[in-house]
């Protein structure tokens, strides 16, 4: 543009006549980057406007803090001497704009007094893993993570043990601390 | 710079780069073709350069000026309901069960939920305001006229697309008013001559205003209404940019001007003013939401949003029987008047004294609307209140 106005040419457009007036040429080029800030910050401007807020939607989940609660699960007596039981329980949770019993499911199993409650949810890649009585261990079905009766990694590609809940034992009940 | 450049698409490169693609250049030369800087490999794959510059370039008449800012305006307005739209379906659910309680939660749980609902109820009205203020400067400057029938036309079209977001539209809260503004609404579509009750049946996805017209409605608004309305807009704005601006109805002396920079400044002084107005409106109050959809309650008096009360009102005076008239006739023959305009219209003169019987036909229908719709308004009763949800944790409480 700047080498095309030296020669007193327009570089503007192809249609002869519409910005070669000689005032156009000697337009100065300070008025021209000025309208262009000011056109461009207004845009900023306005992107922003836009862009804060569908952002924030966006983003909202991070914003969101879960509180801890305990919840009864199951009777102490619904597990067995030996092995793992898998116990499935419902609770009530807010999802977005409404409320809903949701299922879940752990393992429990009595060590000594109290009651181990291991996370079905495979440390790999988040399969549902299964328990295998005959051999007191846990399996997932997707790539062959074996984890041992207490949750620890056996063999396969599951890089840590099960995850454990915390629970405790009161009046006869097994109560879970949920995140929700 | 040689026509050959242009021609060639060459006029947004370096002149280090413009020598390299000639025919007749030097060893020199086309050696630095071998290691062009970054903004000349991308022009030359992509003509960005080119492309932007020769829109910032567009020619002005004189005599062009605020009444030409509309259009970009109304870009602007639909860009950010595209955007708040896509902001709204993150969270908004279309079923009978849950569309009401999740515009609900929009409005009171979601961060700046309720002003992104505001901007994009506000900016909707806002669109029909300045979409009607827009296709008025066209009418009555006469920029319709040969060779822009067809940018006239795609006109028509888009602003028939923006009435079916409207209307789709409304129904997603499925609170009382779009619930019953929907069943007057398709009832509308029954009183067409033999085919109405299958139209019905078709627009509703079955007899009655249920979940399948939600599920319906919200298809179209989110998927098949924004394809055909980025469609026409892109085919739009490009026959504005074959044809260029028509400018003023009496050629004006002056010179003319590239679009930039006075034209794309007054553009963006009036993007600033009316998404400023839409914000305003926005942040000044909560997105009116009624209580949920009820088919029993026989008190309320549906009414549609403010840009169809005139149909409203035109069908309440039609005396009974003639109700196609209001509702299919007169409408369509408007519609249809609208996209044969350019034909209707033969003077070979763009000023309004040279073409009195159009400018009074249009005026006519434009008063008749105007006092319609005027009409509808006055009678309009105070915010209606009505009978909303207890809350159910303080019912039982007590």
């Amino acid at each position: 543009m700047d080498n095309d106005q030296k020669e007193g040419k327009c570089s503007s457009c192809s249609r002869g006549g519409c910005c070669s007036s000689e005032k156009e040429v000697k337009e100065k080029p300070g008025r021209r980057t000025f309208l262009g800030i000011l056109v461009g910050a207004i845009n900023v401007g306005l992107l922003a406007v836009i862009a804060g807020p569908v952002t924030g939607f966006l983003g909202a989940p991070l914003a969101r803090r879960p509180r801890k609660e305990w919840i009864p699960i199951a009777d102490f007596s619904e597990i067995p001497q030996e092995g793992a039981v898998e116990i499935t329980y419902s609770h009530r949770i807010q999802d977005g704009y409404h409320q809903v019993d949701r299922m879940y499911s752990v393992y429990l199993r009595r060590e000594g007094e109290g009651v181990v409650c291991l996370d079905p949810a495979c440390t790999h890649l988040g399969c549902r893993v299964n328990y295998q009585a005959d051999k007191d261990r846990f399996l997932c079905p997707c790539h062959g993570g074996v984890f041992d009766k207490s949750g620890g990694v056996v063999s396969g590609p599951p890089p840590k043990q099960l995850v454990r809940h915390d629970v405790k034992v009161e009046a006869g009940k097994v109560w879970l601390q949920k995140e929700v | 710079m040689d026509e050959r450049d242009r021609n060639e698409g060459r006029a947004a490169l370096t002149p280090e780069a413009k020598g390299v693609t000639r025919s007749d250049s030097t060893p020199e030369e086309r050696d630095r073709l071998s290691r062009p800087g970054m903004k000349d490999w991308l022009e030359l794959r992509l003509g960005w350069y080119g492309f932007v510059r020769k829109n910032l370039d567009e020619p002005m008449p004189p005599g062009v000026g605020w009444w030409q800012t509309l259009g970009n305006l109304l870009m602007t307005l639909l860009a950010f309901q595209f955007l708040t739209g896509f902001a709204l379906a993150m969270y908004y659910s279309a079923s009978p069960e849950t569309a009401h309680a999740s515009v609900k939660h929009i409005n009171e749980g979601v961060p700046l939920g309720a002003f992104v609902r505001g901007l994009h109820v506000w900016g909707s009205a806002f669109i029909v305001v300045i979409l009607v203020a827009h296709t008025l400067r066209v009418f009555f400057w006469g920029s319709y006229k040969k060779p822009r029938e067809l940018t006239w036309v795609v006109g028509v079209l888009i602003f028939q697309v923006v009435l079916g977001f409207s209307f789709t539209g409304y129904l997603l809260p499925w609170d009382q008013k779009a619930y019953w503004a929907t069943v007057v609404g398709t009832r509308i579509a029954a009183t067409v001559p033999f085919v109405g009750e299958s139209l019905l049946v078709l627009i509703r996805g079955g007899q009655e205003v249920g979940a399948l017209t939600l599920s319906r409605f919200y298809a179209l608004h989110v998927m098949a209404l924004p394809a055909a309305l980025i469609g026409l807009m892109g085919l739009h704005l490009y026959l504005v940019r074959k044809h260029h601006i028509a400018g003023p109805v009496l050629p004006k002396r002056g010179k003319v001007v590239p679009f930039y920079p006075d034209q794309l400044f007054k553009d963006a002084v009036v993007q600033l003013a009316g998404v400023g107005l839409v914000v305003y409106f926005a942040l000044a109050g909560k997105p009116a939401l009624e209580a949920i959809a009820n088919p029993t309650q026989v008190e309320f008096a549906p009414r549609p949003e403010w840009y169809f009360l005139g149909l409203y009102e035109l069908l309440k005076i039609m005396p009974s029987g003639f109700e196609v008239v209001a509702t299919v006739i007169m409408p369509g023959l408007v519609t249809i008047g609208m996209f044969l305009l350019p034909w209707l219209d033969r003077s070979e003169s763009r000023h309004p004294a040279h073409r009195q019987w159009i400018i009074v036909a249009g005026s006519a229908v434009i008063l008749m609307i105007g006092l319609l719709t005027m009409k509808g308004l006055l009678e309009t009763p105070p915010e209606h209140h009505a009978v909303h949800e207890k809350p159910p944790v303080a019912s039982a409480a007590h």
